[in-house]
């Protein structure tokens, strides 16, 4: 029962958040994130049903500059696999910073915003490990941005020695997509939001100028599985590329790979109302109940079996036999 | 699927005692009356609901408003994301590790090939050129380690290779032998049957021209073909009584383990004189020690 009250609590709270957020989305043109001031109204997709009041004048992009700032930690007791993973998505951004481990307690969101706005971030990933075997994975946008909780699974981290390939390190990553992002209006927040973590900024300073890795964003049974693969292109000479030597390029994995299943969407960040739910999930925790219940039955059937089995010898006697003892003189 | 439509049975029986003790966590979805678990075959067992709960939250307004919130300005150059959507031509079975992993494979290569022709247009540097130098993403130490399982596997592949290539010559030998064997049967057939004939043509001749049998031109007639050819025939030889053992070099051969012994010990003549002290080594004391370091401890002390 304590946890339903908690959950209750945290829902208060979110309603509290909102309002904060929508205050702040009304007076946002003043400060936002990055170095533009004003915005259209509402990015490519949204067109028809953004209620966004941003009005703008549209002095827009010659001064865009991407500016984005990704907080990475974990929560404490995080199991070594799952630490390698992030310290891989540590490795793959050069716009990140790490930070310590949070204890991963129900006042964690408060923590994780006054630690991504002390460090000056604009986003955050927060690796949450449960039970030393579930994680989830947190990514959340700016001070008052939506937030999504995945559940990672099918983990496996750049050091394992069948991934073979090797990129430089802090080279911008080209993203890849599949179709199936633009189907739902949460697919699309999502994109929007990888894009924007994923995607180091033009100009960064730790970032190389070369583009020598993709990363493979895809959605198959509704998980969005992540790959990134080196680029390989036969060189000749030194600097030239052979004709046709974009055509026989090949791709080599590099790592990690990881896949998500998105659990919910929050509008604010670590928190706030539930935009969306994920009606397929089942939580790790529910599958195991499941499981050790299957197991549990065993032994009650039997015993039900049993005692069910002695009833019916009971309510059925067999009939005396007429010839039992036929042979016995 | 029987173990499981007992599950769900059992869990149907179970629903109201543990009702509580299941929502471990705060996004438990609570509707799960009346559904179905299927279980997937991936690397951690993935499960998941067949009908999609009712009560699930979709508020596409808010995710939309969201959305709009937190894009970037429309017109945002490409350089900046550098995304690229690429079609999925038909469905992908999850399942299968083999076609996941040649979709995302086949995702990225056109991805790539789409953002290089942009890039291309642009008139910007994409690839690395091969003199440009710099810190890697994973370490030299891990690439060679990377490379000598590579060597190891390749290795591996080869050797066995090698013995699939030896264990068909051996059968190829043993084919070759057996075809062998068929033509010298068949050839001493041939020369029985020559000589049967050669008879039956000397006996319907009844004889008679004994003194012109020279005439007939046999091979076998000029004496040679029944000399024993030098050649030594494989197996026991008629006289031979040692099982065959005078073949193996005879008797001059001794086992090399014997011949050692036999080096290292001596072998033959009076064993007693060669343990006789004689005037060299009775002078001989080299083999004696020097004293002092090791010797009667009781009397040193």
């Amino acid at each position: 029962m304590g946890k339903k009250r908690k959950h209750g609590e945290t829902v208060a709270v979110a309603s509290v958040k909102k309002d904060d957020g929508d205050a702040a989305a009304s007076e946002r043109p003043q400060r936002t994130l990055f170095g533009w001031k004003d915005k259209k109204n509402g990015a490519q997709e949204t067109e028809t049903k953004t209620t966004t009041t941003t009005t703008t004048t549209t002095t827009i992009t010659a001064g865009f500059r991407n500016k984005e700032k990704v907080l990475v930690t974990c929560s404490r007791r995080i199991n070594f696999r799952y630490r390698h993973l992030m310290l891989n998505v540590v490795s793959l951004l050069p716009h990140c910073k790490k930070d310590n481990k949070v204890e991963s307690k129900e006042s964690k969101g408060a923590t994780l915003n006054e630690l991504v706005e002390l460090k000056s971030c604009s986003s955050c990933l927060f690796f949450e490990c449960r039970k030393h075997k579930d994680l989830y994975l947190w990514m959340a946008k700016g001070p008052n941005g939506p937030s999504v909780k995945f559940l990672v699974n099918a983990v496996h981290t750049m050091e394992e020695l069948k991934l073979t390939g090797n990129h430089l390190k802090g080279s911008r990553p080209l993203l890849t997509f599949s179709s199936n992002f633009d189907s739902n209006a949460h697919w699309k927040l999502l994109k929007e939001m990888i894009i924007q973590i994923f995607g180091i900024p033009k100009e960064h300073r730790k970032s190389k100028p070369y583009h020598d890795h993709v990363f493979v964003f895809s959605i198959v049974d509704d998980h969005i599985w992540f790959r990134n693969y080196q680029i390989s292109v036969p060189h000749n000479e030194s600097n030239k590329i052979a004709r046709g030597g974009l055509d026989n390029m090949t791709l080599v994995e590099v790592g990690p790979r990881f896949c998500l299943n998105p659990i919910k969407i929050f509008g604010g960040s670590f928190g706030g109302p539930t935009l969306y739910e994920n009606p397929f999930y089942i939580s790790p925790n529910q599958i195991r109940a499941l499981e050790k219940r299957k197991k549990a039955g065993k032994y009650a059937k039997k015993v039900k079996a049993k005692t069910r089995r002695k009833m019916h010898e009971l309510e059925n006697p067999l009939e005396p036999d007429e010839f039992a003892d036929m042979w016995k003189e | 699927m029987g173990v499981q439509n007992k599950g769900l049975a059992l869990l149907k029986e179970n629903k109201i005692e543990d009702d509580d003790n299941v929502d471990f966590d705060d996004e438990v979805s609570k509707s799960e009356s009346g559904s179905d678990f299927e279980s997937e075959s991936e690397e951690d067992e993935d499960v998941k609901l067949t009908e999609p709960s009712k009560n699930a939250i979709y508020n596409t307004d808010g995710i939309l408003d969201k959305l709009g919130d937190i894009s970037w300005p429309e017109n945002v150059g490409w350089i900046h994301k550098l995304s690229i959507d690429i079609d999925q031509e038909q469905q992908v079975d999850v399942n299968d590790d083999l076609a996941r992993e040649l979709a995302f494979y086949n995702q990225a290569l056109e991805g790539t090939k789409k953002a290089f022709e942009k890039l291309q247009s642009m008139g910007l540097p994409f690839l690395r050129p091969a003199d440009y130098y710099a810190e890697m993403l994973k370490t030299d130490s891990h690439m060679e380690k990377v490379k000598g399982r590579l060597l190891a596997e390749k290795r591996k592949i080869e050797e066995a290779e090698e013995r699939r290539k030896a264990r068909e010559s051996k059968k190829l030998a043993k084919e070759i032998q057996a075809q062998k064997q068929k033509e010298r049967n068949k050839q001493k057939k041939e020369e029985i049957e020559s000589v049967k004939k050669w008879r039956k043509q000397r006996q319907q001749s009844g004889f008679a021209s004994g003194e012109k049998d020279g005439e007939m031109d046999f091979s076998f007639e000029d004496g040679k073909s029944f000399e024993r050819s030098n050649k030594k025939r494989p197996g026991v030889a008629p006289g031979d009584r040692s099982g065959g053992k005078t073949r193996q070099g005879g008797k001059g051969k001794k086992p090399q383990k014997k011949n050692f012994r036999d080096s290292k010990f001596g072998f033959g003549g009076k064993k007693a004189l060669k343990k006789q002290n004689t005037a060299e080594t009775t002078n001989d004391f080299r083999d004696f020690n020097k004293g002092h370091a090791s010797g009667n401890k009781k009397r040193k002390r």
